[in-house]
């Protein structure tokens, strides 16, 4: 039984259950902010830029990158691994969380969700661009075709990564969506104007809220979240292997798996922190989104930066440790004080340095810090994938081969269109959708009233 | 009021609890409860059962299989084709899209299984006994031909903890 008294509040503000929904809908409801168009525009102006990149690569070519024979994933497979691992958080945080009986999740979760659908989408477009001829792309799939050798490479990780991505993609999606009809029906039934209510009606599936739709929806909760929560470990771990089982210094190592699915859960929890600090900040949600939910994301990312400190330093001793002369050499000459140091500095202090200022209440408190160190880490973690696919490839085995790799405009523009989509599909997201899950939240809501206490779990568990 | 039926509506979960017990007592079962949010032991006392979970297990097991012969027949009786020297049925490396796969027929197949069982679904017309159901009202239907003899007893036991509309 969640205890308020040791645990705090889960929501502030002595609210009712009419009040709950009142005050989640009233975006819905209200007037369209004019920063809100504002925003969209630069949202919508970055994604053109990316249109037109994608435009120029797909009608001129991958020539158009500054990937090279050398160093053929660039920015394109970095900002992919970069994407997907920010979309692990919905996962991580409607389902681990959900295991761990985690009753703070339930403000939170919705946000997770749908960044983790924004973020995948943004994720598939790097690989789908980076195969040179992406109206090709369902050649992947495993089809009777006439082409010759009939099938994929079914021991390929890179079959396997585009199993797992499209399953994950389809899987968050539904999850986000069908963990959204209770509230679209309250938002159906709340609504004044005839076609709000229509529009809303139809996005609701026809939800009553009966017990017998209570029931199985329970069960499908409880099915889904158990099933799911194999792919936070599976997706990322799959990407992993896509650098892992190639016999390529620094990629090599059977660290990989873990490394990259905590890795994943970092950057997605930094990146969850800094969208709901910024909807606490627009939207006034401090009373559902409390001090102390920002509080407790805070402390699990001091906990995954130990983490990944300790990774850092784990793969550097393992160089040593290993007596290669390759792994000696792409660590301490390459890595660490090589071409790329920097980005390898860039990363080790923002993700295992930075972060321990959570230690610290005040700074878990002073959301601005918050804000800036949840930046902070997530562009630490693309310095990671940079430092990963870059120093690996550009020294290869042969000196002959090694080359330097920066990017192209193109590519960068490419990057800029998915940043676009995202802060689209996040302003969209804000404007339509509750952000937070409202009938979980009323189900968590008696927590707070101590006479409640005799009552069984009723929330959806 | 027209209808055969009359609806208890209550403000919150407690109440609804403690009314729907005693309702049940006097040997009549609402015919159905509406609630924003699930409440156990309403979903327990209605005496629904729900199957989805054993049908999820089924979906996984067929899908599992069918995937795994799948890749199997695919990779080393359909067209056998040599990667490096590995064997053709590399069972170890199937065992990922299994699993990926698997997962994603279940959660689809569970999906259209809630859909179909709930009639929740694109298009449907919802039956709406109360707009703040979904809100912050706890409503309880029931059937009037039902209440038989208990009429009065259940109309003072709601009105007790709620109101009747």
């Amino acid at each position: 039984m969640y205890n308020s008294e040791v645990r705090g509040r889960l929501i502030t503000g002595d609210k009712s259950l009419g009040q709950i929904s009142e005050e989640i809908i009233a975006p819905i409801h209200a007037k369209t902010p004019v920063w809100w168009y504002f925003a969209i525009l630069v949202g919508l102006i970055m994604f053109g830029i990316g249109g037109y990149s994608i435009f120029l690569t797909l009608t001129k070519g991958i020539g158009m990158w500054g990937v090279n024979n050398s160093v053929a994933w660039g920015w394109a497979i970095i900002n992919f691994v970069w994407w997907i691992g920010i979309g692990h958080a919905g996962t991580a945080f409607s389902i681990f969380l959900l295991i761990l009986r985690q009753k703070w999740r339930t403000a939170i979760n919705r946000a997770a969700e749908a960044m983790t659908v924004v973020a995948v989408i943004c994720a598939s477009l790097f690989p789908l661009m980076h195969m040179g001829r992406p109206w090709l792309f369902f050649y992947i799939f495993p089809y009777p075709n006439t082409r010759g050798p009939l099938w994929v490479n079914f021991n390929s990780p890179l079959f396997w990564d585009f199993v797992a991505i499209s399953a994950y993609f389809l899987i968050s999606a539904s999850f986000w969506y069908f963990g959204m009809l209770p509230d679209f029906a309250t938002i159906r039934d709340t609504a004044k104007s005839k076609i709000k209510k229509a529009v809303y009606g139809v996005f609701a599936f026809g939800w009553t809220g009966s017990s017998r739709e209570w029931l199985r929806f329970e069960g499908l909760s409880f099915i889904l979240g158990g099933i799911a929560a194999v792919l936070v470990v599976s997706v990322h771990s799959i990407v992993s292997t896509d650098f892992a089982v190639s016999v390529e210094v620094g990629w090599h190592t059977t660290i990989f798996p873990p490394y990259f699915v905590v890795g994943a859960i970092f950057s997605g929890f930094a990146m969850v922190l800094t969208l709901v600090v910024t909807m606490r900040g627009l939207y006034k949600m401090n009373d559902f989104i409390t001090d102390s939910h920002i509080d407790a994301v805070c402390r699990v990312l001091i906990f995954i930066s130990l983490i990944m400190g300790t990774a850092y330093l784990t793969e550097i001793f393992i160089a040593w440790y290993s007596g290669s002369e390759y792994e000696m050499y792409m660590f301490f000459h390459n890595r660490l004080f090589g071409e790329y140091s920097f980005q390898f500095w860039a990363m080790f202090v923002s993700n295992a340095v930075i972060p321990q200022l959570f230690w610290f209440k005040g700074m878990r408190r002073r959301m601005w810090v918050v804000f800036v160190i949840s930046i902070i880490i997530n562009i630490g973690m693309w310095f990671e994938r940079f430092n990963i696919v870059v120093t690996s490839l550009s020294r290869d085995y042969l000196p002959s081969s090694w080359v330097s790799y920066s990017p192209s405009l193109v590519e960068i523009g490419f990057f800029v269109g998915t940043l676009g989509i995202f802060v689209t599909g996040v302003l969209l997201f804000f404007r339509f959708v509750p952000m937070i899950a409202i009938s979980e939240l009323k189900s968590v809501a008696k927590f707070d009233k101590p006479r409640n206490e005799n009552l069984k779990h009723n929330d959806h568990e | 009021m027209n209808k055969d039926y009359i609806l208890g509506v209550f403000k919150d979960e407690e109440s609804l609890v403690s009314a729907f017990g005693k309702v049940k007592e006097k040997g009549v079962l609402p015919l159905e409860v509406y609630t924003p949010y699930p409440v156990h032991e309403i979903l327990e006392g209605m005496g629904n059962k729900t199957r989805i979970t054993h049908a999820a297990f089924f979906y996984g097991l067929f899908a599992a299989i069918g995937i795994l012969s799948f890749l199997t027949y695919a990779a080393s009786i359909s067209w056998p084709l040599n990667y490096g020297g590995k064997p053709f049925n590399s069972f170890p490396s199937f065992i990922v899209v299994t699993i990926v796969a698997t997962i994603l027929s279940i959660t689809i197949l569970t999906l259209l299984t809630f859909s179909i069982r709930s009639k929740v679904f694109p298009g449907k017309v919802p039956e709406i006994y109360h707009e703040r159901a979904t809100d912050d009202r706890f409503v309880m239907v029931i059937d009037k031909k039902s209440m038989g003899l208990n009429t009065e007893a259940i109309n003072s036991i709601i009105t007790e903890y709620g109101e009747i509309e």
